[in-house]
């Protein structure tokens, strides 16, 4: 007992400075929880959140960047396909446009060479018509001129009638047949 | 120097030491920092802020690998390691010890008015049997009462687990011994060294003892402070 109660005097160990030193380190303890502990813990939830934020943001944008890309490869695949696809159309339309023109052309050149060929003939017919008048006129000129002399004008009368008869039905070519 | 602290003034019956002065300008110096970290907080941390939020993260993190419940173990010892750093820390600043107080508890030649506060048996003690206090106190709290007395009386295998039991029990004294010891040992012998070679060389010779102490006074704070982590985590998982 005496050997302990030297060793304690010897560290100076005090049971008043003891209890002190304890409740020094407990009062330190709870300033730093509340001051320190707490603020610090709270600060770095806050700046995980905002980092995780910022991080998650960022992965966002990179996937919108990706959907975006995705997006525009694919409206130009699309727009390719549709720019072929009009091509292609126009290409067609074009062709069957000169088809059609040329058959247009050449159904009208057609149209016109049969109107020619219908007016030719009628201007012929026309000319036969006005020929065979003349040669009736002609004729009966002609015939009205020696019979004025030959016959009387009874007998001329009737040969003209039967003459201008057969005139009208055909001439005289075909009468004598 | 002497073993026991030198008693700068008796109030009451309570003796004011020189270790006791320097605990409260250690108290002061926190309550600064402290006090420097809420002026400067910010989410951008810079200055005094990176240094405690480097300490904080680092005894958190060593605190959660070590055992699942860091939210209760981390702040006994965070403060344990601010508290035994700064100590330690202080004791190195030159002229610490030479500034004489004069009283007559003092006694006629007056005695240092400060001294490592660590270099006190009554600190170290003080702050081990708080460690080891709060040990068992959550042991109780975490495994239960029943858990906790399983760790020092079991009649199974009767009488090895006994035999460990009582081995356990004695162990939880030796803890607090060699804690505040450790920490009082090398403390003191370090002032003692730096005091001793300062007296005989004044200039350069010091140096690479005052190097060497300033690693003792970091490396022991952590030891300090890794230990009594470790007897927490354990007394906290079940047996």
């Amino acid at each position: 007992m005496e050997i302990l109660t030297n060793i304690i005097n010897l560290f100076g160990l005090e049971t008043k400075l003891f209890i002190a030193q304890v409740v020094n380190f407990i009062v330190l303890l709870c300033i730093l929880k509340i001051f320190l502990y707490e603020p610090i813990a709270k600060t770095l939830q806050e700046r995980k959140n905002k980092i995780r934020q910022g991080l998650d943001d960022a992965e966002n944008a990179k996937k919108a960047l990706a959907d975006a890309e995705n997006q525009k490869t694919a409206v130009l695949k699309e727009a390719k396909i549709d720019a072929g696809k009009i091509l292609e159309n126009t290409k067609i339309s074009c062709e069957s446009l000169k088809r059609k023109s040329a058959e247009d052309a050449k159904k009208q050149a057609e149209e016109i060479l049969a109107n020619a060929q219908k007016q030719a003939e009628n201007e012929f017919e026309k000319a036969g018509q006005k020929i065979g008048n003349m040669s009736v006129d002609l004729s009966e000129e002609i015939v009205t001129k020696i019979l004025s002399e030959i016959f009387t004008q009874e007998d001329k009368t009737k040969i003209l009638a039967r003459a201008v008869e057969k005139i009208a039905n055909g001439g005289y070519g075909k009468a004598t047949n | 120097m002497t073993l026991a602290p030198s008693v700068l003034v008796d109030i009451g019956g309570f003796h004011v030491t020189n270790t006791f002065v320097t605990t409260i300008i250690v108290d002061l110096i926190i309550v600064v920092l402290v006090l420097a970290f809420r002026a400067s907080l910010s989410l951008y941390p810079k200055g005094i802020q990176n240094i405690l939020e480097a300490v904080y993260e680092y005894f958190y993190d060593a605190s959660k690998e070590v055992s699942g419940k860091a939210d209760i173990i981390f702040p006994w010892v965070t403060t344990i390691f601010l508290f035994v750093v700064i100590s330690n820390l202080l004791g190195q600043f030159p002229g610490f010890e030479t500034i004489r107080f004069f009283s007559s508890a003092a006694g006629q030649d007056g005695a240092a008015l400060c001294r490592t506060p660590t270099s006190d048996l009554n600190v170290t003690l003080a702050l081990a049997v708080i460690s080891i206090f709060m040990c068992h106190f959550y042991s109780v709290k975490y495994t239960g009462i029943k858990g906790y007395i399983g760790r020092f009386i079991s009649f199974k295998m009767f009488p090895i687990f006994m035999f460990v039991g009582l081995l356990e029990f004695i162990g939880e004294f030796t803890k607090v011994i060699s804690l505040s010891c450790r920490l009082f040992g090398n403390l003191f012998a370090g002032e003692t060294v730096m005091g001793t070679v300062s007296s005989m060389f004044a200039f350069g010779l010091p140096l690479p003892f005052m190097m060497l102490e300033l690693m003792v006074a970091v490396i022991q704070a952590v030891v300090f402070a890794m230990l009594t982590m470790s007897f927490m985590s354990i007394m906290i998982e079940k047996h």
